[in-house]
């Protein structure tokens, strides 16, 4: 069994660039078979689900719509949201960064006297890396979404949004299960193990009084929350707990009860090649004899606010975390999540990672992309990723640009020399007489460059180059049509 | 409210530089050119249901509404299930015979833990998809009571079955407080991507569908 060699870094500020994390991922076989078996799978459902649905195009750019409308009002619809929520009984809380929610939660479980805490799958708390923090000051954080479970306990990270533990297989996690549950006799089918994973939790739920969840939509009309999922795990967690936690980022907004009409067809057909989910959720503040009786809601920014300026970033923020783009990326498929060195993996991850962090870490994730546009075309609510990877790649540049130990870099210096001679059609004849000459001593016989020295190299590295022809274009026009 | 709410929304209304605050009432004008409505007769329609009912392998039986109270008794009765729970507001006529009721004033979660079956009214259903709603109301039961026992007797009238998710939305006046829509018993497929029946919700569901619309 290949598992990871290290342990997989998700905070962008520490991990390794993308081309250096992605490298041993490509060297193991085990992990890309799984991911290639489980994104295989997902989008099969998917694209049937999607081809039968007669209305998808409408239904797309409905859910477009909406989404794009409500960043348009994005504050109207927050307040909204939370006069209605406190209206029906719930806390509404403020986070401007990461570090800001964490010491909110933290403080609400202190004053529950709570020292665990049961968590239904939230990508959200990944983002501010809440569990450790949670673990320092003295909480334990249980996961409770099988997934969730297989990571906490093999001590792994989250590689895709919707299924977070595809790269793991049911070798991998019978030996996590037997080890940490202590089941020695475990066997690997998939219905033992999930059979163990509800008797490990099943007190749990039943008796540990505080829980943390994250939202797929908070809707302004109503002050109410909506959760997705499919185990059961979820309706535990917010119906038996005395208190119950929501951590949403400030965009998770929709305008109207009745837009769940539209959002609830795309994100599950896109997410896991359903119709509907097995179980969706609802509830509005709190409701005297039904479910927890004390409900706070963390409103976070952390990065998200600074996306709204331009419409072209802003887009960004339409996401409905429902995976479909990893599933469908050949990138993604080839290297896995971990290697994004983020929560947010595949190409909504390589755009939104880099701009919640202000393009400070993670400037080669949008580099990490064939801008084949795959995930625009099954994106549910029509985010136009490569258009907005191309923008970012513009950013990065610029910002390189303007700093100065990059003045020397090869690439810069050679796009500053190459600004230089095609400026003028002197300096560019010349250019090309000179290059025909100097590659002439790296071609072959075959008429082919396998191999360059020093920069060039980078490129033969992966592929062979064409050797320059004996004359160029308007040498060619000039002698037959000439004068 | 705590934290920082000046500061984030300061930075939304910068962000979108200072945008005129006045969408509220247009969200309802945006395009909608999905499907509304459906267009299935009502046999179809409700042929439509119990497939795809069948598909999350959940039981379905039929009956007109005098056999109700005995159609009940009949599924109870091959669950080979006793100790039922049932929401406070459930038709009298719907606790029928042979089983143990506990009727929910208050029950704890303890209780209701040992239950082996809960027996609910519906909201509505959507053929569709193959949902059965729950607002939970008294007759419908509070979220527990549907979550906890391991099998769920459902009762379903085919006038309250729509074939389209948004006619579902149509139906409600009111948006309700507090929903769940079941589509399937739980499950899951995190590992290898292999569907698992039951994993924390109810594991078996089954279907009265009461024909009451002529």
């Amino acid at each position: 069994m290949s598992a990871p060699a290290q342990h997989p870094i998700l905070d962008p500020a520490a991990a390794p660039p993308f081309p250096a994390a992605a490298l041993p991922v490509l060297r193991n076989a085990q992990l890309r078979k799984n991911v290639a078996h489980a994104t295989d799978v997902i989008q099969g459902k998917r694209n049937r689900l999607v081809a039968e649905k007669t209305d998808w195009t409408e239904l797309r750019e409905s859910a477009s719509a909406i989404r794009a409308h409500t960043l348009e009002h994005l504050g109207e619809y927050l307040a909204e949201f939370e006069e209605r929520c406190t209206l029906a009984g719930g806390v509404v809380h403020w986070a401007a960064d990461a570090g800001e929610a964490r010491e909110i939660i933290l403080r609400i479980l202190q004053e529950e006297k709570a020292d665990e805490v049961i968590k239904i799958k939230t990508m959200t708390s990944a983002e501010i890396q809440l569990n450790p923090f949670l673990r320092q000051n003295g909480v334990r954080a249980y996961e409770t979404d099988l997934a969730e479970i297989i990571l906490q306990l093999g001590e792994d990270e989250p590689s895709h949004v919707v299924v977070p533990a595809l790269h793991v297989n049911r070798a991998q996690v019978r030996e996590i299960f037997a080890r940490t549950m202590n089941l020695p006799e475990l066997s690997d089918d998939p219905q033992a193990l999930t059979a163990a994973a509800r008797t490990y939790l099943r007190k749990m739920f039943l008796t540990v009084p505080t829980a943390i969840s994250g939202a797929n939509y908070l809707i302004a009309e109503t002050g109410g929350v909506a959760i997705v999922e499919s185990e059961g795990n979820g309706r535990m967690c917010l119906t038996l707990p005395r208190t119950m936690i929501t951590l949403a980022g400030i965009e998770k907004v929709i305008p109207r009860f009745r837009d769940l009409e539209v959002m609830l067809q795309v994100l599950a057909r896109s997410a896991t090649g359903e119709r509907m989910n097995p179980y969706t959720s609802l509830w509005t503040g709190v409701t005297p004899g039904d479910g927890p009786q004390h409900f706070h809601v963390v409103l976070l920014d952390n990065g998200r606010s600074a996306m709204l300026r331009r419409e072209m970033e802003r887009q960004t923020l339409k996401c409905i975390r429902c995976g479909a783009c990893m599933n469908t990326c050949p990138v993604y498929r080839q290297t896995g999540g971990h290697a994004y060195g983020s929560v947010y993996p595949g190409p909504i991850g390589a755009i939104l990672t880099p701009q919640l962090q202000k393009l400070e870490h993670a400037q080669t994730l949008p580099y990490a992309s064939s801008l084949c546009g795959a995930c625009y075309d099954v994106c549910p609510v029509k985010i136009n990723i490569p258009e907005v990877l191309i923008d970012l790649r513009a950013q990065v540049t610029e910002k390189e640009r303007a700093e100065d130990r990059r003045f020397f870099d090869p690439i810069y210096v050679g796009m500053r020399v190459a600004n230089w001679v095609f400026a003028s059609a002197g300096r560019f004849r010349l250019a090309q007489r000179a290059a025909r000459l100097g590659l002439r001593l790296f071609t072959r016989k075959d008429g082919w460059i396998h191999a360059l020295p020093g920069v060039g190299g980078r490129w033969t590295m992966t592929r062979d180059l064409r050797g320059l022809p004996q004359q160029t274009f308007r040498e060619w026009w000039a002698k037959e049509r000439g004068r | 409210m705590t934290g920082s709410r000046q500061a984030v929304m300061d930075r939304i209304r910068a962000g979108l530089g200072g945008v005129v605050e006045d969408g509220a009432g247009r969200s309802a004008s945006l395009k909608r050119d999905y499907r509304q409505h459906g267009t299935l007769d009502a046999e179809k329609k409700i042929a439509l249901l119990i497939e795809r009912l069948h598909e999350y392998d959940a039981e379905v039986a039929e009956c007109a509404e005098p056999e109700l109270p005995a159609t009940i008794a009949a599924q109870i009765a091959r669950s080979g299930r006793r100790v039922l729970v049932a929401p406070s507001g459930l038709p009298a006529a719907w606790l029928v015979k042979g089983a143990d009721w506990r009727v929910d004033h208050e029950l704890t979660h303890a209780q209701i833990e040992e239950a082996e079956g809960v027996v609910t009214a519906s909201f509505c259903g959507v053929a569709d998809s193959g949902t059965i709603v729950l607002h939970h109301s008294p007759s419908e039961g509070r979220r527990v009571l549907t979550l906890l026992p391991d099998w769920h007797l459902c009762v379903l009238r085919t006038r309250d079955v729509v074939e389209t998710l948004p006619e579902y939305f149509a139906r409600c006046a009111e948006p309700p407080r507090l929903a769940t829509y079941i589509s399937g018993p739980s499950a899951t497929a995190d590992i290898e991507m292999t569907r698992i029946k039951g994993v924390h919700g109810p594991r078996f569901l089954s279907v009265v569908l009461v024909r009451d619309d002529g």
